[in-house]
């Protein structure tokens, strides 16, 4: 089977030069960062190389678009294995949001087929889980849709054996799936040991040829690529720290500081400025966009996942000053979950009352055979066909992972534009020369890493389309008064649509990762050693797990770590885990850099340190000067009670 | 794949100038020559730090263009207009008048400039002419063969901490060469190895029987880039260099403040790593050294935007290195070859670079086996001054050893009189028990400062310093106050009460605990190439 691996030459955004930051704007000056091979593609040159190696004769095309010095990126995949390099360059390109560059791909991807291949369909296309610039994970899904193909998201491993299956994570543990149909497009995750430039394959890539494809030449249509075919537009960039609370509070006891604490947890990530919800009025002009406003109702253990039923609330919020209904999408068999566990047909009805009661007007209910198991492609489909019949205005999804792999492939299928893990939603105006829109959707989310901020307009779609990062929006009231309409739609789709077969499904083990902790309690050298580490941050994250009704977990320092405090899955930063708790309570740790970067995106920051002056508290919001020894035991004490007890 | 028939080890100026001479000279005549240059940094001038006040003279025989070419290179070189040298105490500053600053400290008509932008420009100058410069790859050992150099082996990529292969291992590979250039900078890797394979038989053509050879002996630069937000007290186009002040008795060195553009200026420290105390920290020398009033005044309203240390070779004359044994060549740093009078090092890099390159052209046009290069390289740096020029200083840094009022005294006639005066080894210098007690001014803050370097390692990889007897160290703390602690400006090192607990994931790679360890107890080996610092504009 032969590879095409698609790479993409971003910003260095792990190793960012101090006078790299626009100072006067809060902004990052992407110029002045290295350009690098986007680090999650190693692990589809990796995961690629395995699969040729075991098919003889298979080749392997690496695939880019870029400026003529994207080619860097090919000769670097070139150097760790063997492989052609295929690089799509053209002034036509420029401006390319993630469906002008999925159109774009997907045509260079034709006549690699064509030409690399000799018309073979045989073949894996395969990419990285994003690229850590744009972060938006929606290329890979929306070329899979301009090919007719499908797409499996999060691979880990081919699995051995004859036929060609893949192990990839699931909602509910490790799934192994089988394609039925070639091509394929794999994402897959930073689980293989990314592939070294060696010298001597260095020096051959630099010989290597590399074909330099325009956009005639692959066939692509002008309106279709670059700006010209873009349907979202970045209307704003800005520091992710306006608005945000940078002062530290300081508390004299533990009594005070877990008051603060229990005052100022969930109240959202901090880049939520506190005017984000200023409610808009429509000075009597004709909104831009009419329609309904809808949610995708994502099923999970309990029903529906608390993002969906939280992106309702919003929805109304946002609905409300223009007089449009608010919609819920739900899609099933019969009813049921992305793994394929159904449901009773009498769950479902319960499941479109719950999400009236959280303020849908309006429940569309897909129903058909072939959407159990739950394959993007067949819900992607679903989900599209009742977008276009009833063209919502704005449509918006959980950016959880099954949403993630949905909603590129809906905006796709819907000639709509999508716009990525969005932390801030709001109406307003837009007025520039002779455009003026009135009512849009102002969509603003972290980009470069969460260096910058960047609010995002949909242009050219019918409907504007936004996935949300779970936990930014609180979950509405439920009003079981409320009542609603149940719509029943039956998509098309024909026998054989379905390209995959999910063969097994192995339940998780009780891993966990201190990045699905909504409570992190991480300590530093300050702790003195191993034993007092354990002793002291265990008994206060165990306490306020409990208090706070979440799942807590110890974090580290690398000090720590080297120090042999505990293991390094624990160790928070740069080189370590990247984590965004609601909740982080840094214990004698100085904040070093490479630390912060790990842990700044936090929404609530807490600090003990001894050392006043100790740059951890520039970046807490809630601080504590003193003695670890005495502190921390002190707030063990003051957190033994569940915080609704206390009030 | 063509073979390789000049492998330069070091991507700085002094193996960049190599690459480039020959690529002009090949090309010149018409011929095909493969060069390739190796480097373990990331990308172009991460690894080159200088207080580079440089004269331009040797850029301009090797690039006569370099100021029209199309980089942005030559806006970021700012010529020297005014020129100051101060002496300083606790508090104050006393300016030497300007006829009493020695000849060999006037800077009129050098530059200042960045060593790793100029290392990156070079670089892009090299590739435009046809040389393979490839980033990222370490070279862990010479290969050596029936008594010659035969290239280099990189080092192994993929081991876990424990030194086991990993899934993605890739074998340390080998890569050979007609001939090899060492142009690996201070205490370089592969040319340090050098004395070990001299002493196991490798030839050593430029020593006579019985003659001895000084160890070398080095200075730690600690090197700040600051940016005025607001006014720029400091101005542009000066120079300031200091003595005294932060140095004490025991301690040879001296400070500088240089404009690098109308809103940027470089500070730093420059202290000879024969230092007497073992709790000297060097960071806090320069951090007290910002804090006088003087230098404080100078940078008032500025704030770091990067940082950096590296060794530089300050033994001179009598401490260089061999200049070539069969099969390879010494340039630059890796050499010794740095003017310690003049405080010049890059410009003796790019010459001897030069030479090399002169001499590997004149053997290979001539069609004369490589190894001829060795004694005409020899040849051509004593015919272009280079090695007059160390001579002249060759008692320089060796009076400073002695006091700075002897020093000051031997500076001005040292080259008249017939003196060889010796050096120990700097670690020789640490005496038990000396402490600088010194409190640091202001908030020491080593996470800034580290942060600034850029500096990073894959944490899993197994660590690439190595103590050779942890023992040793339990009983380092009593006598040397387990010096490393103090020394590394990376705080590699740190004691927890037991032992020396290691962070090799700060190292600077700047070579300062192979120098200093008071118990030669500490190993350095490369590791995985493309890690350690960053820098963009030291």
């Amino acid at each position: 089977m032969h590879c095409i691996v698609l790479v993409k030459q971003v910003p260095d955004v792990s190793n960012i030069p101090e006078d790299a930051w626009d100072t006067e704007h809060g902004t990052l000056r992407r110029g002045m960062l290295e350009s690098i091979l986007n680090p999650l593609d190693l692990h589809a040159v990796t995961f690629a190389s395995r699969v040729t190696a075991a098919s003889p004769g298979s080749r392997t095309v690496y695939l880019t678009m870029g400026p003529p010095q994207a080619r860097e990126v090919l000769v670097d995949c070139m150097a760790r294995a063997p492989g052609e390099g295929v690089l799509l360059t053209d002034r036509g390109f420029a401006g390319a949001d993630t469906v002008a560059t999925a159109y774009s791909l997907a045509c260079a991807i034709r006549r690699i087929e064509r030409e690399c291949f000799d018309g073979s369909r045989d073949y894996a296309i395969v990419a990285g889980m994003q690229s850590v610039d744009g972060d938006t994970a929606q290329v890979p899904p929306q070329i899979a849709e301009e090919l007719g193909i499908e797409q499996i998201a999060y691979v880990t491993s081919p699995e051995a054996g004859p036929a060609f299956e893949l192990r990839r994570i699931g909602p509910e543990g490790t799934e192994t799936v089988r394609p039925l149909r070639y091509p394929v497009l794999l994402t897959v995750t930073a689980c293989t040991a990314p592939l070294y430039r060696s010298f001597h394959g260095a020096r051959a890539a630099q010989r290597a040829p590399i074909h330099e494809w325009s956009a005639a030449s692959v066939q692509a249509e002008p309106g279709r690529i670059g700006l010209r075919g873009s349907r979202t537009q970045v209307y704003q960039l800005f520091s992710p720290n306006e608005g945000k609370t940078r002062s530290c509070v300081l508390a004299h006891d533990a009594a005070e500081l877990v008051a603060l604490v229990d005052a100022r947890y969930g109240r959202g990530p901090r880049q939520v400025p506190a005017d984000a919800d200023a409610p808009y009025t429509l000075a009597g002009q004709t909104p831009t966009y009419q329609g309904e406003f809808w949610v995708y109702a994502e099923p999970g253990d309990a029903g529906i996942r608390s993002v969906s039923l939280a992106l309702l609330g919003k929805a109304r919020q946002l609905a409300a000053p223009l007089g449009a209904a608010v919609g819920a999408v739900q899609v099933g068999a019969g009813p049921t979950s992305p793994a394929g566990a159904g449901l009773a047909g009498a769950a479902q009805d319960d499941l479109a009352g719950e999400l009236i009661a959280h303020g849908a007007d309006r429940v569309y209910v897909a129903e058909h055979p072939l959407l159990t198991p739950a394959i993007p492609s067949a819900h992607a489909r679903a989900v599209a066909d009742a977008v276009r019949r009833y063209r919502p205005q704005v449509m918006l999804f959980g950016a959880t992972p099954w949403g993630r792999e949905l909603a590129p492939r809906v905006a796709y299928a819907s000639d709509c534009g999508l716009t990525a893990d969005c932390t801030r939603l709001e109406i307003g105006d837009y007025a520039k020369g002779s455009v003026s829109l009135v009512a849009i959707l102002k969509q603003t989310r972290p980009a470069l890493g969460g260096n910058v901020m960047a609010t995002i307009m949909t242009r050219s779609s019918p409907t504007q389309m936004a996935t949300v990062r779970p936990g930014v929006f609180g979950v509405p009231p439920r009003d079981p008064a409320r009542q609603g309409e149940i719509v029943r739609i039956v998509p098309e789709l024909p026998d054989g649509s379905i390209g995959l077969e999910i063969v097994g499904v192995e339940a998780a083990a009780a891993s966990s990762s201190i990045r699905d902790a909504e409570v992190i309690v991480a300590g530093g050298r300050g702790l003195h050693s191993r034993v007092e580490f354990h002793a002291l941050l265990e008994p206060l994250a165990r306490n306020l797990g409990a208090r706070l009704g979440a799942r807590s977990d110890i974090g580290a320092s690398r000090m720590a770590v080297e120090d042999g405090y505990t293991g390094r899955e624990c160790q928070v930063g740069q080189t370590g885990q990247t984590v965004t708790p609601r909740l982080y309570v840094a214990i004698g740790i100085s904040g070093a850099v490479q630390h912060i970067s790990g842990m700044q995106h936090a929404d609530l920051v807490v600090a003990v340190n001894r050392d006043p002056r100790a740059r951890i508290f520039d970046y807490a919001d809630i601080g504590m000067v003193g003695d670890i020894a005495v502190v921390v035991p002190a707030l063990v004490r003051a957190t033994e009670v569940p915080a609704h007890a206390a009030r | 794949m063509p073979p390789v028939d000049v492998l330069i080890v070091g991507a700085g100026p002094a193996g960049l100038s190599t690459a480039i001479r020959l690529r002009q000279r090949v090309a010149a005549a018409g011929r095909e020559c493969s060069v390739v240059v190796l480097d373990k940094a990331a990308a172009p001038g991460f690894h080159n730090l200088s207080g580079a006040i440089v004269e331009p003279a040797a850029l301009d025989e090797l690039l006569p263009d370099w100021r029209s070419d199309r980089s942005r290179f030559a806006d970021q070189v700012t010529p020297v207009e005014r020129d100051e040298l101060y002496v300083l105490t606790e508090r104050r500053a006393v300016r030497l008048p300007p006829p009493l600053v020695p000849g060999a400290m006037r800077h009129a008509g050098d530059v200042t400039l960045s060593v790793s932008r100029l290392t990156a420009f070079l670089s892009e100058r090299a590739a435009r002419l046809g040389t393979e410069v490839y980033h990222g790859f370490a070279a862990r050992e010479l290969l050596v063969e029936a008594a010659r150099v035969r290239g280099v082996r990189l080092v192994d990529a993929g081991l876990d901490a424990e030194g086991r292969p990993a899934a993605n291992y890739l074998p340390g590979e080998e890569v050979p060469a007609a001939i090899t250039v060492l142009a690996d900078g201070s205490h370089g890797v592969l040319s340090s190895q050098l004395a070990s394979l001299i002493s196991s038989g490798l030839a050593d053509p430029e020593r006579g029987p019985g003659e001895v050879r000084d160890p070398q002996v080095y200075g730690l630069g600690v090197k700040a880039v600051v940016q005025f937000a607001g006014t720029n007290p400091f101005g542009n186009n000066r120079v300031v260099h200091t003595l005294g002040f932060p140095t004490r008795r025991g301690v040879f060195g001296g400070g500088f403040v240089y404009s690098m553009g109308p809103r940027t200026a470089a500070v730093g420290l420059i202290l000879g790593l024969d230092w007497r105390y073992g709790d000297l920290d060097p960071r806090a020398e320069f951090e007290a050294y910002q804090a006088h009033p003087f230098v404080a005044s100078l940078l008032a309203g500025s704030s770091l935007v990067a940082t950096g240390a590296r060794t530089i070779p300050e033994g001179g004359y009598y401490a260089l290195g061999p200049l070539h044994v069969p099969g390879a060549l010494l340039v630059g740093d890796a050499a010794g070859l740095v003017n310690e009078a003049k405080l010049k090092g890059v410009h003796y890099a790019m010459r001897s670079g030069m030479c090399a390159a002169d001499a590997i052209a004149d053997a290979l046009l001539a069609g004369e086996p490589a190894d001829g290069a060795g004694a005409r390289y020899v040849r051509l740096l004593g015919e272009r001054g280079i090695l007059a020029d160390l001579h002249r200083a060759r008692s320089y840094r060796q009076g400073f050893q002695r006091g700075l009022v002897p020093g000051a005294l031997l500076s001005t006639v040292g080259d008249r009189l017939p003196l060889h005066l010796h050096m120990p080894p700097d670690r020789q210098g640490t005496r038990p028990r000396a402490r600088t007690a010194r409190r640091p001014p202001g908030h020491a803050d080593g996470a800034a400062f580290l942060a600034l370097t850029g500096t990073s390692h894959r944490e899993d990889e197994p660590s690439h310093v190595t103590l050779v007897d942890p023992a040793l160290c339990a009983t380092c703390g009593e006598t040397y106050l387990a010096a490393c602690t103090h020394f590394c400006p990376g705080e590699v090192y740190r004691w927890n009460g037991e032992q020396i607990v290691l962070s090799p994931s700060n190292c600077l790679h700047c070579m300062t605990c192979t120098v200093k360890c008071p118990s030669d107890n500490i190993r350095w080996r490369p590791p995985e190439g493309g890690e350690g610092p960053r820098y963009r504009q030291l």
